[in-house]
This record gives structure tokens, C-alpha cells and sequence, in this order.
């Protein structure tokens, strides 16, 4: 409850600090806003970037696995059950396409000719810096939100990672943390929001920013409010520099992002790209697992060898 | 006492005997045996793009069970479909992931394929976790989710970051019937027109 109290508190700060500012300055701000909420998640999600998830599936891999448990777990459900329907909740269709048409068309002509010039000036390598730099800037807020999840080993390992890329990697350009293996694991308050039980409620497609449901658009408003950053920026009455960073983050998420293309080559886009958001931040909330049911054997149907489909169907 | 010591030692080697059959550590070997066979392919340019779709479409049908992919991502429509339309839709299914996948795999030179662990699911499975090491990006986590069967170990599902392929095709298909209205057909007609000008 505190949580909240404090939330507010600053919440109304920033509105009544928004009165004395000129139209002009408010109209940058609410801009910023809106396009900073896509930005930290997208980055992560988009390129399928960062040292991800590989260490800490290894870690999760060596938990016990004694042979017995797993042979009995064989034994009781030889049969997975039978495959469920994943109906997507998503009561807004008509209109979450129209504005997912919308964003086609503007990644076609605004984003992709930026992309081309962004990649085209900045070889690989000074963009791998930039992103460093941008996700540097975003660790307070993860910081926040594994205290919020009362995740205290991933809490140290933020701040850790934090402040020697502050200091010895030079504000982000050298990632040192990860050659140091703490390696980047991003969260958010649409996760943590998860974490506490919370569900995501109807998909949305918000403009520019593209594919989120309730919680995590929540989230992402909450993440920016609270971002200790933006408040430096805000009240140092640099909002330039905040809009600065928005745009360099679309840029840097847009740039890398192969996985994305590949889903626009599907028979229908939309469908796909609910999914894969569905699943990805389903498999973000778990932990690095995806807890979505997968085919299976079931009834004997699905025999490879088929003279063998002696198992009766259950 | 002798004889309890045989007893309990012959249950012991039976057990593991059992154990041996399919286990995170056969699932792992299974997978490092496709990793590597699929990395040759990758990294072998002296094959023809034809060649590769051959060799890519024979890993398909002898590692994955492509009929329960296929039954799993048509969900419902698939008990709606007759034998004559599940066969056309699974062949299908089969042409259009060579197709994408095969071209895609132009793109690599020097990929690296790790096995990073495995775990047993609480559905039987054992998903085998590994990444793919790039030159010049970031590596690529993918989970293979394994199922042993009638002595016979097949991939039933890939991960992707945590994206499975399954899910993702089923919602689309799903997505595609739902508004195309023609059950198992209009999934046909659509992979078909997809497939045509690659051919």
C-alpha cells in the first residue's frame, strides 16, 4: 500500500509541476511518454537480444532430476492430455487490426527508411554500443521492479551491473557486467504486475508502439512515471534530452530485428504476432519457461510408425 | 541375505535399464546428434539449395512427428477434416516449413549449436534446452520439447525464445479458418498459394 501512496505522491508532483509548463513543453512530455513506454521491453523483446536466457536456463537445468521422479512422472501420464484450444483473449479485434494496419503502414514508410540510414551510418558494432548505453539507462527501473518482486538475488545483481557499467564501462558503452557474468535480465512492472497474480487481461495493440495487453500497458505507463531518469531529465528541465533517448530507443528496437520480419511472412500477421507477445511474456512471467501446453502424444492418432498405433484410444 | 542382495541388485539394474530407454540425458544426445547434422547443412555451401531442402525435409520427417505438429496446430478442425484433407494439409505443412526454413538457413556461415541442459515436463516430456552462438549477434535460445514414444524419440515442438512454433501456427491457422470460414480447406488453399511462386 505504501507502494502506491508513494506512487501517487509522485504522481501528483508531476501533474501539478505539468500546469506551469508551456504547451509546447507538455505536448514533448505526453509524447515522450508515450513512445518511452515502448521502448525497454520492445528492445529486449524485438532483437531477441541480450545474453537472455541462456544462463539462467542452465541454472534451471540442474535442478534435481533424480531418475526415479522423472520414470514415475513417465509412468503417470505416459499420455499427455489431450491438446486444449488456445483461445486468444481479445475482444477488441476489429479495432486492435485496424491500429496494427496503421502500424504496418508506419513502420513501412517512416520506420524501415530510418532503419536503413540508422544502420547504414552505424556499423554493427557502434549500435551494439548504443543499445548498451539505452539499457544501461533503463536498470533503475528493473532494479525497482525485482525489489517489487522481492527477487533480492536479482535485485543485487541489477545494482551490481548498474553501477560498474556506470563507472568502468563508461555510462553503458562497455557491457563489463556481462563478461563478468551477470548477465542483463530485464523485467518490468508488467511482469512484476504478473508476479503478483495479476492477468493480463484483453490483447491490445497500442499505436506505433505495437502488440500489449491491459496489464503490461499499465505497466509501461507505470514503469515511466516512476523511472528515476526521466524525473532527473524532467525536472532538470532537459525534456529534450528525454525525447532525445525515446527516439534513439525506437531507432535501436527497430534496428535489430530479424525475429519480426519473419513473423510479417506468415499467412496472418496479426494472429502471429498476438501470439508470439502471448507467449512471450507468458514465458517472461515464469521464470524463462513456457508453461503453455505443446503438441503431444495423445490417443495413437499421431503414430509415426503407424502399424504400431496399437494403444487404444483413452 | 544373499539372495535379497541379488534380488535388490537385479531390480536396481532393471530400473536403470528402464531408465536408459529415454532420459534427459538420451534426449540431450538425440538433440546434439541434430544440432550437429543440422549445422553441417548450414555451413556446407557446396550443396545446392535443392540438396538442402532434400536433406532439411529428411531431418523433418525422421526427427520431428510432423503428424502430431500438424494435428496439434489445426486444434479442432482437425477431427472436423476428412483422411483425404489431413494427409493434403499435413503435406503441405511439411513443404511450406522446408520451404521457409531451408531459405532461411542461407544466411549462416559459421553458426555454433550448444546444448545448454534438458528437463522433464510434467506432461512426460523433456524439453532440451540450447542455443545457437552467432558471429556477429547475440545467441539465439531455442527449447526442443522432446516426447519418446513406441521406442521412437521425436521433436513435437520448437521454442524460440520462448516462442513455440506450435502455439504461434495454431493461433494463426485458427485465426486464418475463423475468417476464411472453409475449415481445414481454406488452411490448404492459403499454405498452397504460399507455396506457389517459391516452387
Amino acid at each position: 500500500m505504501r507502494i502506491f501512496t508513494v506512487y501517487n505522491k509522485k504522481h501528483t508532483l508531476l501533474l501539478r509541476k505539468q500546469r506551469y509548463e508551456s504547451p509546447m513543453k507538455i505536448f514533448f512530455t505526453v509524447l515522450s511518454l508515450f513512445s518511452l513506454m515502448f521502448s525497454p521491453s520492445y528492445a529486449e523483446e524485438a532483437g531477441g537480444s541480450c545474453e537472455d536466457s541462456g544462463e539462467i536456463l542452465y541454472a534451471e537445468s540442474q535442478e534435481p532430476r533424480g531418475i526415479f521422479q522423472f520414470s514415475s512422472s513417465v509412468e503417470k501420464q505416459e499420455v499427455c492430455q489431450p491438446c486444449s484450444s488456445l483461445e486468444a483473449n481479445d475482444p477488441f479485434e476489429p479495432v486492435n487490426r485496424a491500429i496494427f494496419g496503421l502500424n504496418n503502414d508506419l513502420d513501412t514508410i517512416l520506420f524501415d527508411p530510418l532503419k536503413i540510414i540508422y544502420t547504414t551510418i552505424f556499423p554493427k558494432d557502434i549500435r551494439d554500443r548504443i543499445g548498451f548505453v539505452l539499457r544501461n539507462l533503463t536498470e533503475p527501473v528493473v532494479f525497482a521492479n525485482n525489489i517489487l518482486q522481492g527477487e533480492a538475488q536479482d535485485a543485487e545483481d541489477t545494482l551490481r551491473r548498474f553501477l560498474i557499467n556506470s563507472t568502468v564501462g563508461l555510462a553503458g558503452i562497455f557491457d563489463v557486467s556481462g563478461s563478468l557474468d551477470i548477465p542483463y535480465k530485464k523485467e518490468d512492472f508488467g511482469l512484476t504486475l504478473a508476479s503478483w497474480g495479476f492477468d493480463t487481461g484483453p490483447y491490445i495493440v497500442i499505436p506505433i508502439l505495437g502488440p500489449s495487453n491491459v496489464r503490461d500497458a499499465c505497466g509501461r505507463i507505470t514503469d515511466f512515471v516512476g523511472d528515476p531518469i526521466n524525473w532527473v531529465a524532467y525536472f532538470g528541465d532537459s525534456v529534450f534530452y528525454s525525447n532525445s533517448r525515446t527516439s534513439a530507443q525506437i531507432i535501436d528496437a527497430k534496428s535489430d530485428d530479424d525475429i519480426i520480419s519473419d513473423l510479417k511472412k506468415s499467412i496472418d500477421p496479426y494472429a502471429t504476432f498476438r501470439a508470439w507477445y502471448t507467449e512471450r511474456r507468458n514465458f517472461l512471467a515464469n521464470g524463462y519457461r513456457q508453461t503453455l501446453e505443446s503438441p503431444c502424444p495423445d490417443d495413437g492418432d499421431d503414430d509415426v510408425v503407424e502399424n504400431a498405433a496399437a494403444t487404444p484410444a483413452a | 541375505m544373499k539372495k535379497f542382495m541379488i534380488l535388490f541388485m537385479s531390480l536396481f539394474i532393471w530400473t536403470q535399464g528402464v531408465n536408459a530407454e529415454f532420459g534427459c540425458a538420451e534426449a540431450e544426445t538425440f538433440m546434439s546428434d541434430i544440432g550437429k547434422k543440422v549445422i553441417d547443412l548450414l555451413t556446407d555451401k557446396s550443396i545446392s539449395d535443392h540438396e538442402r531442402a532434400d536433406q532439411f525435409r529428411d531431418i523433418l520427417e525422421t526427427k520431428f512427428n510432423v503428424k502430431a505438429i500438424g494435428k496439434f496446430v489445426l486444434g479442432r478442425y482437425w477431427k472436423q477434416a476428412s483422411p483425404e484433407e489431413r494427409e493434403r494439409f499435413l503435406n503441405l505443412f511439411k513443404e511450406t516449413t522446408v520451404a521457409s526454413y531451408a531459405t532461411r538457413f542461407k544466411e549462416y556461415t559459421s553458426e555454433r549449436f550448444e546444448i545448454l541442459g534438458s528437463r522433464p515436463e510434467p506432461d512426460g516430456g523433456i524439453t532440451v534446452f540450447t542455443q545457437i552462438i552467432r558471429p556477429n549477434a547475440s545467441p539465439i535460445t531455442i527449447d526442443w520439447k522432446i516426447f519418446e514414444k513406441n521406442n521412437e524419440i521425436r521433436i513435437y515442438d520448437v521454442i524460440l525464445a520462448g516462442i513455440s512454433m506450435g502455439i504461434t501456427q495454431r493461433s494463426e491457422y485458427a485465426s486464418v479458418i475463423q475468417k476464411g470460414g472453409g475449415g481445414i480447406e481454406t488452411i490448404n488453399f492459403a499454405l498452397e498459394k504460399k507455396l506457389a511462386p517459391k516452387k
